[in-house]
């Protein structure tokens, strides 16, 4: 769905682009494929998340994605048809899937890395990647390592990755479009009393979302409020009795936890559950700050604020 | 121990590198391995045999013997079969050193091994101590009660640590925990090596007063050797091994334990013997328990720790078994 847009998006800005500055820049803009206007083999330098300066040679044509964020980049860049590796929870877009599994993506598995003969691997910034990042490099082949955290991390870095794959035009489209998805949810009116909500992220220990983090982010951009959202720490611990002390109108859960919760006794003591009031959640869209987040947003606005202000609906 | 014996133990160690350079998530074909341990042929096969194999295969021999001849001095001294740095709290306090010099932003790949080394040297000594307080040193369960204590009192101190770092700053706490050779290259691995190295050369010039204190406290106090000065010794060799193994790979439990009982086995006469047999089926024990962290569940890893835990857990009741 996502794809379809930015599609249309590029078409678009291709045809007016094209009416000002002539058919030459058209092949670029709307190039998958297409080399970068400065020429294939001029050197790019860009800083990456661990602070390191690298020079790249762009297009990368065998890419690995250590981290789903960047894989349904990918595909969104439409240079999904270079991907030759990716972690085990990249599963979407569903092209994804025939693309070799190659387990995880914190302290990944270098060797196997190796073995699909990458030009470019793409890791989270995180120091249990440092040493797989050294060893690659050693190996000569490139890597871009990034924190994909918050709402502005993404359009942050679509543009060195972009340039590094030969797209640059491509990911200026693509950015574009995430900020102002996300922006079109940001802007609409926001509800005199927003719903107040909490996100049951994990069972034993009972994890949350903590203010400063994307999907606390989210729920304020949706127009709603995050129960915890004076929390510090991105998930922190909380008990069941501090979640039913807040009282918030409505769970936000994953399938699984949201049954979980319907069935289990404790969980009877807050308001909400007793009220049936547990929205599902699409983990794999709504927690990942990925190119769908401003689709994330526009569920969560319809969910908790048209929804609300208008009871005969109902949650979905 | 006879000729016979250390051409097996050897052979067992040159058996064990060939498999571990061999075998990986990748398959190269033999004759690829050999080409590209001679550095032709295929680029990619080069860079995972001499970047990747090559390095863990290091590091691990170093890490096996370490753990192993820090496992051996430890028992003879303590004159307890079940003593090893992992079930004594060593590891842990070397662990809990590493991971504070980590978070405090001092972690080079010379610093860590002596972080790790100051924890280790920590816990050892209120291990001792508790033991000494509760039991004296004639009980050997309290002792490793006292060990097991600490260990888990480091694992909480790496925990905190570790939450309250900043995030994805330290190395996740499963890779403390359980062990890894996944993070090996060349400049740390000699680093390692060498601590490693030293630790064991310590103990084997060390080896003759290990052997008269093995005789029990007061006989050799008797024949005048300074017991005290030379169990102190002893244990702070024994830290620095385990320190040196952590810092290279996290804690990676029961290899000291399971390791010396095979020297005995082979009929080793003396300390020296024991340390130097455990050094080689150490080296031996950790590349293959790697090899199979590495393999079994490809292209996912096993914790290195949890291999040696799974082979080592059943050893430990075993030989508990026979105590009584």
């Amino acid at each position: 769905m996502f794809l379809d847009r930015v599609r249309r998006i590029v078409t678009l800005r291709t045809a007016s682009l094209a009416s000002v500055l002539g058919a030459g820049l058209l092949a670029a803009a709307c190039g998958g494929d297409a080399p970068p206007p400065r020429g294939p083999d001029i050197a790019v330098l860009i800083i990456d998340d661990f602070g390191d300066t690298l020079r790249f040679t762009p297009p990368a044509q065998r890419v690995v994605s250590l981290n789903p964020v960047t894989t349904e980049l990918l595909f969104a860049l439409e240079v999904g048809d270079r991907l030759v590796g990716r972690t085990s929870w990249d599963l979407f877009p569903e092209a994804a899937k025939a693309v070799p599994d190659l387990g995880a993506g914190m302290g990944p598995n270098v060797e196997a890395v190796m073995g699909q003969r990458p030009d470019l691997v793409l890791l989270y910034a995180s120091e249990s990647n440092r040493a797989a990042v050294q060893q690659l490099r050693a190996a000569g082949i490139a890597t871009l390592t990034y924190r994909t955290d918050k709402v502005a991390d993404l359009p942050r870095v679509i543009g060195p990755i972009a340039e590094v794959l030969g797209v640059p035009s491509v990911g200026q489209l693509v950015a574009d479009s995430v900020r102002a998805s996300v922006d079109a949810v940001r802007d609409l009116p926001r509800p005199s009393e927003p719903v107040r909500a909490f996100w049951h992220i994990w069972d034993a220990p009972l994890l949350t979302i903590g203010g400063g983090s994307y999907m606390s982010e989210l729920l304020d951009i949706a127009g709603a409020v995050n129960v915890f959202a004076d929390a510090e720490q991105p998930s922190p611990q909380v008990s069941l009795e501090e979640v039913a002390r807040r009282n918030p109108d409505v769970i936000l859960a994953g399938p699984n936890n949201a049954r979980k919760i319907r069935e289990h006794p404790l969980w009877q003591t807050v308001p909400a559950v007793r009220a049936g009031r547990i929205l599902v959640i699409d983990t794999t869209i709504v927690g990942r700050p990925g190119v769908r987040m401003g689709e994330a947003a526009r569920f969560l606005r319809r969910a908790l604020v048209d929804s609300f202000a208008n009871p005969g609906a109902g949650l979905p | 121990m006879t000729a016979r014996h250390w051409l097996l133990l050897a052979l067992v160690v040159v058996v064990a590198m060939v498999l571990g350079v061999s075998g990986g998530a990748v398959p190269i074909p033999p004759g690829d391995v050999l080409r590209a341990l001679l550095g032709v042929g295929d680029a990619t096969q080069v860079a995972i045999v001499q970047n990747l194999r090559l390095p863990r295969i290091a590091l691990g021999l170093a890490v096996g013997a370490g753990l192993a001849v820090s496992g051996a001095a430890l028992q003879t001294t303590l004159r307890n079969p079940l003593a090893e740095p992992y079930l004594l709290g060593v590891s842990g306090g070397a662990a809990a050193g590493a991971v504070a010099a980590v978070t405090l932003g001092l972690a080079s790949a010379a610093l860590l091994p002596l972080a790790a080394f100051l924890g280790a040297v920590v816990a050892v000594l209120v291990v001792l101590l508790v033991a000494r307080a509760v039991a004296g040193h004639a009980d050997p369960r309290v002792l490793l009660m006292a060990g097991v204590v600490v260990g888990a009192f480091c694992t909480a101190l790496i925990m905190v640590a570790l939450a309250t770092a900043p995030e994805n700053t330290v190395r996740g706490a499963l890779w403390w925990m359980m062990g890894s050779l996944g993070d090996a290259q060349w400049r740390g691995v000699r680093w390692i090596a060498l601590y490693v190295a030293l630790g064991i050369a310590l103990l084997i010039v060390w080896a003759r007063d290990v052997d008269v204190l093995a005789l029990g406290e007061e006989a050799a106090a008797s024949l005048g050797l300074p017991v005290e000065r030379v169990t102190r010794r002893i244990y702070f060799a024994a830290s620095l091994l385990a320190a040196a193994t952590v810092a290279g790979a996290g804690l990676i439990g029961f290899v000291g334990l399971i390791v010396p009982a095979i020297g005995r086995a082979l009929g080793a006469r003396n300390t020296r013997q024991t340390l130097l047999a455990s050094a080689l089926a150490g080296a031996a024990l950790v590349v293959l328990a790697d090899l199979a962290a590495r393999t079994l569940l490809r292209p996912a890893e096993l914790p290195l720790g949890a291999v040696t835990a799974l082979i080592g857990v059943p050893f430990f009741l075993w030989r508990l078994r026979r105590m009584r």
